[in-house]
């Protein structure tokens, strides 16, 4: 057993747990952030997909010890205030989400995105997807809903 | 006068969306239960033989709570058209996948050590892996006598005479190979017993009354003893209409009166559920020199896999559709589902409407170039209009827009139809 600190959607917590866990067991698991979906299990699907100290990563590919210390938003992270983070919003508008097992993992590549985003092409937003597969939408949906959360932040 | 709807033509948002976008739609593996324990399935790993099992000293590990196998199931017998299936394998094995055992343990690392743990004995056979070579006399049989679970035969006019009156004729073979669903979401459930003494299982499932079915049936139980919830489905396609853990976690649940939860790995996922039927698929089709379809015969064999599944389903439906949308006036169709020790085939969307266009619309490009004709002429010479007749003999009456659709296609793609251009 060893002792971690993470900060996950604003909050701190300390945890015991087994040195073999990756980061989504913890977050799973330990802390029940159950938004956060496994898909592979090996850095193919993005389902696991969420921001650690500002960039998009696989949780599937972190070992929680490697996530020590580190801040992480998990899809139950951005509601503000019972308000939806533009990202969901426009999913919701776009009828970007099917079964809904990979869209976490979007929404959140989408919003690690659009924090840096100046004005993005349709091929830089496809670019910031790559890393995650959706087997239901064929993903020109989702595309128009990450132009249309732009959209609605820069309030255009 | 342009009409008003409710709802069509409007962006309407789905019921479920909110819950997706927040993270707070609920798939069976997001439940944790108190007191909840862990299951395993141990998988056979050759495709065709006899097996047994040392569960002895599995068993004795720590926290190991119980290892099923066909010995603890009263009726071990199921399947979605024809129980040609085993809850656990009794004696042979009949795929790579075949689920022998079922561990339940405190947790999943328990459950990998005492799968580990499990002594397999094998005496392996020869099996057969082409649906063709498995249709021989001397094949190696999958079940019972013939490897052929399912012919469908459609038989129109007369085709010897069509071809005869035939100015072009082409013949050809086309193959379609195995694919998965690989829905996003790998099956998981948990079982357990509910408030009134119910076996209760959640899964994810397309088929709930059918899952219930199977596991009141399978443990002999009453079907009112037993609950089937759906959770949220994380894709499917066609590949959660068969039994994969329900009635491992039934099982487990009720002997063990704790909860029990599952979730397969990606690669387990592809052991337990169906394949789209691989097909071979020999053509011959005639034409008059000005390119009306006059004759159409075709075999359509499709690889069904260790077990039935939809297979008679899909291959009729495969049989039904082997003419495309094109009237021909003589037709003979035999369509097949034949038994191998390859992954089992069953429901795919397009149930068996997906293959058969490889070959008949290629039929029709390759009558095209013999003809010197452009393949859109040919097409919309022997298209499906409002009164054609199909192979099966339905008069079609209504809502057969296909030339509308093949002109707005065409235009939409600037394709010189019915010029010259085409070579
Ligand atoms: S589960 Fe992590 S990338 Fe697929
Ligand atoms: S919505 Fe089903 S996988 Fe993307």
């Amino acid at each position: 057993m060893i002792n971690i600190k993470l900060n996950v959607n604003g909050k701190d917590y300390s945890l015991e747990i087994e040195e073999d866990k990756r980061l989504i067991d913890v977050l799973r698991e330990d802390l029940r952030f159950t938004g956060v979906k496994e898909g592979c299990s090996e850095g193919e699907c993005g389902a696991c997909s969420v921001i650690m100290d500002g960039r998009i990563v696989n949780s599937c590919l972190v070992m929680a010890v490697q996530a020590n210390g580190s801040s992480i938003v998990t899809v139950e992270g951005l509601v503000k205030d019972g308000e939806l983070d533009p990202v969901q919003r426009a999913f919701i508008e776009k009828g970007a989400t099917q079964c809904g097992y990979c869209t976490p993992g979007f929404i959140m590549a989408a919003r690690a995105f659009l924090n840096r985003a100046k004005d993005p092409t349709r091929e830089e937003i496809r670019e910031a997807i790559s890393g995650n597969l959706c087997r239901c939408t064929g993903y020109n949906k989702i595309v128009d809903a990450i132009e249309e959360a732009y959209r609605y932040e820069k309030g255009i | 006068m342009k009409r008003e709807f409710k709802v069509v033509g409007k962006n309407i948002h789905r019921v479920d969306a909110f819950k997706k976008v927040t993270g707070r739609a609920i798939y069976p593996e997001d439940i944790f239960m108190e007191n909840m324990a862990y299951g395993k399935t141990l998988r056979s790993t050759i495709a065709h033989g006899y097996v047994s099992l040392d569960t002895r000293e599995a068993e004795k590990i720590d926290g190991v709570l119980g290892i099923f196998t066909y010995k603890d199931v009263p009726n071990n017998r199921y399947g979605v058209v024809y129980k040609d299936q085993e809850v656990f394998v009794s004696k042979k094995v009949k795929r790579v996948g075949d689920p022998l055992a079922f561990v339940v343990a405190e947790n999943e690392k328990l459950c990998d050590l005492a799968l580990e743990k499990i002594k397999v004995y094998y005496e392996e056979i020869e099996g057969v892996f082409d649906p063709v070579e498995a249709m021989e006399e001397d094949a190696p049989k999958v079940h019972g006598k013939s490897n052929i679970l399912y012919h469908f035969k459609i038989r129109k006019g007369d085709v010897e005479e069509g071809f005869r009156r035939s100015h072009v004729i082409v013949e050809n073979t086309y193959k379609t190979h195995m694919v998965d669903h690989a829905f996003l979401q790998p099956e998981a459930g948990i079982g357990y017993i509910d408030e009134e003494g119910r076996v209760a299982v959640i899964v994810s499932t397309q088929y709930p009354h059918y899952d219930m079915e199977e596991i009141a049936s399978t443990l002999n139980i009453p079907i009112d003893q037993v609950r089937v919830i759906n959770a949220y489905v994380g894709g499917a396609f066609g590949g959660r209409e068969d039994i994969s853990l329900q009635i491992h976690l039934a099982l487990a649940a009720k002997v063990l009166k704790r909860p029990v939860k599952t979730i397969y790995s990606r690669e387990e996922s592809f052991l337990a559920h169906s394949k789209r039927h691989a097909m071979v698929m020999r053509y011959k089709t005639g034409a008059d020199k000005e390119g009306n379809l006059l004759a159409m015969e075709t075999v359509i064999i499709g690889d069904t896999g260790a077990y039935a599944s939809w297979g008679e389903n899909v291959m009729r439906k495969a049989g039904v559709h082997a003419t495309g949308p094109y009237y021909i006036p003589n037709v003979k169709v035999d369509s097949y589902a034949v038994y191998t020790n390859n992954p089992f085939a069953g429901a795919v969307r397009g149930f068996g409407a997906t293959q058969v266009p490889v070959a008949y619309e290629q039929q029709m490009d390759a009558l095209a170039v013999k003809l010197g004709m452009d393949p859109v002429t040919i097409r919309m010479k022997n298209i499906f209009k409002v009164g054609s007749e199909t192979a099966t003999g339905q008069i079609l009456t209504e809502g057969v827009p296909l030339e509308e659709c093949l002109s707005k296609l065409v235009e939409a793609m600037g394709y010189p139809y019915g010029k010259e251009a085409y070579r």
